[in-house]
């Protein structure tokens, strides 16, 4: 028990370092800041797909829910950014409560549902009609909170809070719970597991962690349009990066990001032409050869992995 | 402690692949002896929605280039010589997201010299911030947004066009002194065609007219019939349709098969993307509708005393590239004169010489006069209204107003 | 209003063409394919390049091309669909990879028609307006309205009058059983597949007409919009579709007319509404889980 918490310990410590060192290394800050974004958001993915099995496409309506929540609270409310991120959190969470009658959905359907929400929150903030609260299609301007590094530096805690949040689950019976309910709901549900509950609990951990790295990209990027943060990009990214690793597990979505958005970076940077192309391509080989995610390597070789 | 050490292996992997995947670039060399080139940094979208505009803005600018290095480089003052210009490009797919991490990779890795936007608000948008953090000069073709040019920013030069709010200027006096009561506008939702239609509402009204239809729809309209059919029936005067070139082909393709016929008609793409309009849409159903005339229609030919003027271009350009250039190609280029004169005059390559020399440009390029306030801001390169009418087997822009610009006059 | 109710049921009609073949496909495959709007997409570039090449009417490009893109579907399927069917999750590991091939079509679109809006604008279907219950519509509009009309008929038809669709209803009513009594499953889905991609592609070669021009990025975005209509109508039950299409075309064009600002909120609206309410749309079977 206690090696574990070692290991728990040492994980988080490597992600921090990893992150507060790099710049150092490498000065395209937006680049690591953009990567620690999408290990955020594909550890949100993880624990909602990899321990409850819903896929939610719509992802990015938390994201941007949280981008628009933190970015309101500073410009009307004029809250410092820090405790507007919190707010920002604090509105997905509540935006994952009001869609959680989502989860009764099931398979493809949800997906899609969550897509749709997602889109449904988009249309509204960027409306006309709601201009003087959201800007509308105006967009969002932050400027005198600006502030790129202090907000890559409050990147670096959110995603080691999402770190050890993943490593709480995946350690505890909540964790164990939930992945009994996802491969056998009704006999979790005869064992006296509260399905629902718990279900809905992971669905809004995940939605308050895409709230917050949400609120941080607002913090960072400070200029920008509606669909920029509601791009369904974002989610496709979160989730192939997920799948890419492997799901369920910590350190595959960890890697799927590290990876894969290196890899699109490079690509883009190198071969600009043929960005789309080879990136496509690369999604459909990963797909088809490695479906349950570069973890799936080590397992069949045995190993466990973290 | 086997199991901790493959962890910890395993995280130092994802440590080193992070520096390694991320790519490594060459650096220019910035003393105070005369670097070997200049370089540009910029982004196009090779594909997704701003593409279409994106690609010849980007092919203006490098027509730019090929000129001025065919003599031998740009005069750059500091140095008192001519210096080659080199290119460093990427494509950020019409994703603000990408682009945000390439435009940081522009300056930090490359660290380029000079750097350009991508072409409109939406890809502009993010550099502006990032621009300012690195304290370099953002040289912004085309991204119109009024929300960019701040008091507090030094660091953004708008060279191809005025803000977007100011671009109904001249529409609106037109739409008042054509005495017309009833006005149908209906608009997309976004930066650049909302604020347009602001400023428009705001003028009509303080001139007594009121429209009698004024939505906005979602800017991923892509087919009118309807609102058309809805528009029609408050018997309008005037009838104005502003969106993206999309918005615009879809408007005036519907409107043609639904045989209705509006008087007065105005669209917004028509005066920059000609011949992409005509394709789309067919001659017969621009002929004698109202656009922004914008180069090569608006031809600016006496008068330029910077750079090409609109004939030498539009030959040069052919010439070069196999195809007429379309206003972004313009917007492109002139993006290039701003920075052949901003290096022609600053006294340094620091930013802030840069950008206090872009300030202090007046010149009249075949886009027009070129003025930007303190924040920025086109002030000059007005828009006109016009007209597309028939001209023998073709079709001509006749530009209807303001008297002191006007080629022709309106026909009905 | 009467003209909008019209207008409504016309493009309803045409957007349950669209709906129609992901419909089928997700009714045989438990798959949702990303990438059909894509199809569309290509059929469209193809009708437009076909009428400006040979000045192939765009009624022709649409049988050749739902033929030619059928073939190609059936290939396809073969190389993609079997692998995916045998690992754990196909149903989520199928968005992905279909995601995939929607980015690769767009670049390849771009490569080969480039990024500019390209569509027909002649009159190909006549001038005049049509009139129905003394409203002037488009011609075009009801020559896809009797499209879309025929080629429901002709799944409807393979779906209850062929033997081989007999075999697909079992498949879509029963995986297991279908293959425990001696149904070729994966022939049958293939078909199914490639049916589902050529009406696609035919939806497509109406496309320039109906949805203003085309550019090779439309593809996501029409996926999205015809999920909601089978939603609307139910998952897995082509027939279906008519009544998603049908609701979705009315309720868009009395947004239009009344709150035009709104109108794109509409189909997630709708979609979400159905989902809470009746999840298994207006038509369709279980879906909840737990």
């Amino acid at each position: 028990m206690l090696r574990r918490r070692w290991v728990d310990a040492v994980v988080v410590v490597v992600v921090v370092l990893a992150f507060v060192l790099a710049p150092q290394a490498y000065s395209n800050e937006t680049l690591l800041f953009q990567m620690m974004v999408y290990i955020a958001l594909s550890q949100g993915v993880n624990i909602l797909y990899g321990f409850t099995g819903y896929l939610p496409f719509g992802y990015v309506g938390f994201f941007g829910i949280g981008a628009y929540g933190a970015s309101l609270l500073m410009l009307h409310l004029n809250w410092p950014p820090i405790l507007a991120l919190l707010g920002g959190g604090a509105i997905a969470v509540l935006l994952g409560l009001v869609l959680s009658p989502l989860l009764r959905l099931s398979g493809a359907y949800f997906a899609i549902a969550s897509l749709a929400a997602s889109q449904a929150v988009y249309l509204i903030v960027s409306n006309p009609a709601l201009q003087n609260v959201t800007y509308g299609p105006y967009g969002i301007q932050l400027v005198s909170q600006f502030n790129p590094t202090l907000s890559y530096y409050v990147m670096v805690v959110i995603l080691a809070l999402t770190v050890a949040v993943v490593l709480y689950i995946r350690r505890s019976r909540f964790g164990t719970a939930l992945q009994a309910m996802r491969d056998d709901p009704v006999s979790a549900a005869m064992a006296g597991v509260p399905v629902v509950r718990q279900r809905t609990f992971a669905w809004m951990i995940s939605a308050g962690i895409a709230g917050l790295v949400g609120g941080a990209f607002a913090w960072q990027t400070s200029v920008f349009y509606p669909d920029a943060v509601f791009s369904l990009s974002i989610s496709i990214f979160a989730i192939v990066f997920t799948l890419f690793g492997g799901a369920g597990t910590l350190l595959g979505p960890l890697f799927g990001s590290v990876v894969l958005y290196g890899m699109y970076n490079t690509i883009g940077i190198s071969d600009p032409q043929y960005f789309q192309l080879i990136y496509g391509l690369l999604i459909i080989l990963l797909v088809l050869f490695l479906p349950d995610g570069a973890a799936s390597l080590l397992k069949r070789r045995g190993s466990h992995v973290l | 402690m086997k199991q901790l050490r493959r962890y910890l292996f395993g995280l130092a992997g994802v440590a080193a692949l992070l520096i390694a995947g991320c790519g490594s670039t060459t650096s220019t060399t910035t003393s105070s002896t005369a670097p070997k080139d200049i370089t540009i940094g910029t982004l196009y979208a090779g594909s997704g929605s701003y593409a279409t505009s994106s690609l010849p803005e980007l092919a203006g600018l490098k027509f730019w280039m090929s000129q001025v290095n065919k003599d031998g480089g740009v005069f750059v003052k500091a140095y008192n010589k001519k210096i080659p210009v080199k290119l460093v490009d990427y494509n950020d797919q019409s994703d603000p997201n990408t682009a945000q991490t390439l435009y940081t990779q522009l300056i930090t890795q490359d660290k380029v010299n000079i750097l350009v936007s991508d072409f409109g608000s939406v890809l502009t948008s993010v550099a502006v911030p990032i621009a300012q953090e690195h304290k370099m000069v953002l040289f912004d073709p085309t991204g119109t947004g009024a929300s960019f040019f701040t008091p507090t920013n030094p660091y953004i030069v708008l060279t191809g066009l005025p803000t977007s709010a100011v671009w109904p200027d001249n529409l609106a006096k037109y739409l008042l002194a054509q005495n017309f009561k009833k006005v149908a506008i209906v608009y997309a939702e976004n930066d650049f065609d909302q604020s347009q239609d602001e400023t428009l509402t705001t003028q009509l009204k303080a001139g007594g007219v009121t429209p009698v239809y004024n939505q906005g729809v979602p800017t991923t309209t892509s087919n009118y019939d309807v609102i058309i059919h809805n528009i029609a029936a408050t018997n309008p005067d005037a009838v104005l349709e502003l969106g993206y070139p999309n918005n615009d082909i879809a408007f005036l393709q519907n409107l043609a098969a639904s045989g209705q016929h509006f008087g007065f008609l105005f669209t917004i793409f028509p005066g920059q993307l000609f011949s992409l309009l005509e394709q789309n849409v067919g001659a017969k159903t621009l002929t004698d509708t109202y656009t922004y005339p914008t180069p090569p229609l608006l031809a600016y030919n006496s008068g330029v005393n910077y750079g090409m003027t609109i004939s030498q271009f539009t030959q040069a350009f052919q010439s070069a590239n196999g195809s007429a250039p379309n206003f972004l190609d313009i917007a492109g280029y002139n993006t290039g004169l701003a920075i052949q004169k901003t290096l022609e005059t600053a006294k340094s390559l620091s930013q802030l010489d840069l950008r206090a020399a872009a300030g202090k440009i007046h010149m009249f390029t075949l886009d027009g006069d070129f003025t930007i306030n303190k924040e920025g801001a086109q002030m000059g390169e007005t828009l006109p209204v016009g007209q597309i009418q028939a001209s023998g087997s073709g079709l001509k822009t006749v530009i209807v107003f303001p008297s002191s610009v006007a080629t022709g006059t309106a026909v009905h | 209003m009467l003209y909008a109710l019209i207008a409504g049921v016309l493009f309803g009609l045409y957007y349950a063409l669209i709906g129609l073949g992901l419909n089928l496909t997700f009714g045989v495959l438990r798959m949702v394919n990303l990438a059909h709007g894509d199809f569309v997409m290509i059929g469209g570039f193809a009708a437009v390049t076909a009428f400006s090449a040979w000045h192939l009417h765009p009624l022709w490009s649409l049988v050749l091309v739902a033929v030619l893109i059928f073939a190609v579907g059936i290939a396809l399927y073969y190389v993609l669909v079997p692998r995916i069917a045998a690992t754990k999750d196909p149903e989520m590991i199928s968005l992905v990879l279909f995601f995939g091939l929607s980015q690769v079509i767009e670049a390849l679109a771009v490569m080969r028609f480039g990024n500019n809006t390209q569509s027909i604008y002649e009159p190909v279907f006549g001038k005049a307006p049509v009139s129905i219950l003394g409203q002037p519509f488009p011609a075009v509009w009801v020559v896809s309205g009797l499209v879309s009309l025929l080629a429901l008929l002709l799944v409807y038809l393979y779906l209850y009058r062929t033997r081989i669709g007999y075999s697909t209803r079992a498949v879509m009513a029963s995986r297991e059983e279908a293959e425990v009594s001696g149904i070729s499953v994966h022939k049958v889905s293939a078909i199914a597949f490639a049916i589902g991609l050529g009406l696609a592609a035919a939806a497509g070669a109406l496309a320039p007409f109906m949805l203003g021009g085309i550019t090779p990025d439309l593809g996501v975005g029409l996926t999205i919009t015809a999920f909601a209509v089978i939603v609307l109508g139910s998952l897995g039950n082509p027939v279906g579709t008519v009544a998603g299409g049908l609701i979705y075309g009315i309720a868009l064009m009395l947004m239009q007319t009344y709150l035009p600002s709104w109108s794109a909120l509409l189909p997630y609206l709708l979609l979400l509404l159905v989902l809470l309410v009746k999840p298994s749309g207006l038509f369709g079977r279980q879906v909840r889980s737990a």
